[in-house]
């Protein structure tokens, strides 16, 4: 795996959470693993194709989970029903169109694909022939941890130059 | 989910075991599940993108597995380890790869995610607001059921992936 794909991710996890809940996170330690992941609480998996193909985990322990889900939508959630996996799971999703974002500015074209929500401890999780990278998340007592097992690929014959401009997202900040 | 995307995946389905397993695959009866799947020993989980998207999840015990595997290598595997493992990802990313292929001649291209091995029963697996069809493959090696969560692409998501922030 290539360390020029990692900055997208933790500038977009970190952004994306600060923007979402409000909290601070900072990255722990690197390490790259190559046997199997056995899987915390909950799981978000989300692939990409593209300029960079492989799949990227986000997992956390239910505590966590909640916390976030809770903040994010500005209400006490206490169990991991429905919803908070469904908030958990767009988190995934939006920290992931992030970095597709940045990694499509530094020139790698790249879709995501809707995200899984897997939820169940101990199960094992392999990515098979692709090492993963694994970053640790932390914000006082809160923790996630981001596996990202990416390879460079083909690119879909898109490139930057051919993509329409997105307009600038109207984002309003909202007391919470 | 569009019953027309099944198909492609059946025959591919049909064509990959006869070939690599030697297997007659009977088709059971479908259904569609919109609850979080219970995962079986072993599941096969590989992503599509492009005209549809979503997940394809495979799954199958580790018997059953161990058996395909086995026909696979033409040598008998007893345990699931890292070989089995690569035998059965590799046997669902040829069976949605040749899927993909199967859409593609239909006007539908997509391409598919490398896959991912999830060992353990009774995992959750949640494909969130895409329903899925459940078509269980029965073979002489036992049952592979295999699960699509497909659907089009609105346009606005496939021009710019952030196209939906919460904020």
């Amino acid at each position: 795996m290539n360390v020029k794909f990692l900055n997208p991710f933790i500038e977009a996890a970190i952004e994306v959470i600060f923007k979402e809940t409000g909290f601070h996170f900072q990255r722990g330690d690197l390490h790259l693993e190559k046997s199997a992941y056995i899987s915390d609480d909950t799981t978000v998996i989300i692939s990409l194709v593209g300029g960079v193909i492989g799949n990227v985990f986000y997992s956390m322990n239910e505590q966590s989970a909640v916390r976030l889900v809770s903040k994010m939508l500005g209400e006490p959630i206490t169990q991991f029903n429905n919803l908070a996996q469904s908030g958990i799971a767009e988190l995934g999703n939006v920290i992931t169109g992030s970095a597709s974002v940045k990694l499509s500015n530094a020139g790698f074209e790249t879709t995501i694909s809707p995200p899984t929500l897997l939820y169940g401890k101990g199960a094992t999780i392999s990515t098979l022939d692709y090492p993963r990278l694994v970053v640790p998340f932390s914000s006082d007592d809160i923790f996630f941890v981001v596996h990202l097992a990416l390879r460079e690929g083909n690119s879909l014959g898109q490139t930057t130059a051919t993509l329409a401009v997105p307009e600038r997202p109207n984002v309003q900040s909202v007391n919470r | 989910m569009n019953v027309v995307y099944l198909n492609p995946f059946l025959d591919a389905a049909h064509e990959v075991l006869k070939v690599e397993v030697q297997a007659t695959a009977e088709r059971g009866n479908l259904s569609i599940q919109k609850s979080a799947l219970t995962a079986e020993e072993i599941t096969v989980l590989i992503s599509m993108i492009g005209d549809i998207q979503g997940v394809v999840l495979f799954g199958m015990s580790i018997k059953t597995g161990l058996e395909m595997v086995s026909r696979m290598m033409g040598q008998t595997c007893t345990e699931f380890d890292n070989l089995a493992q690569s035998g059965i990802a590799e046997l669902g990313n040829v069976i949605s790869g040749r899927a993909s292929i199967n859409l593609s001649n239909a006007g539908i291209q997509t391409n598919i995610s490398p896959p991912t091995m999830l060992i353990g029963r009774g995992l959750q697996i949640s494909t969130l607001d895409f329903p899925r069809i459940v078509v269980p493959l029965k073979t002489e090696m036992g049952e592979m059921t295999v699960h699509l969560a497909l659907r089009e692409v609105q346009p606005a998501s496939q021009s710019h992936p952030f196209s939906n922030p919460i904020s």
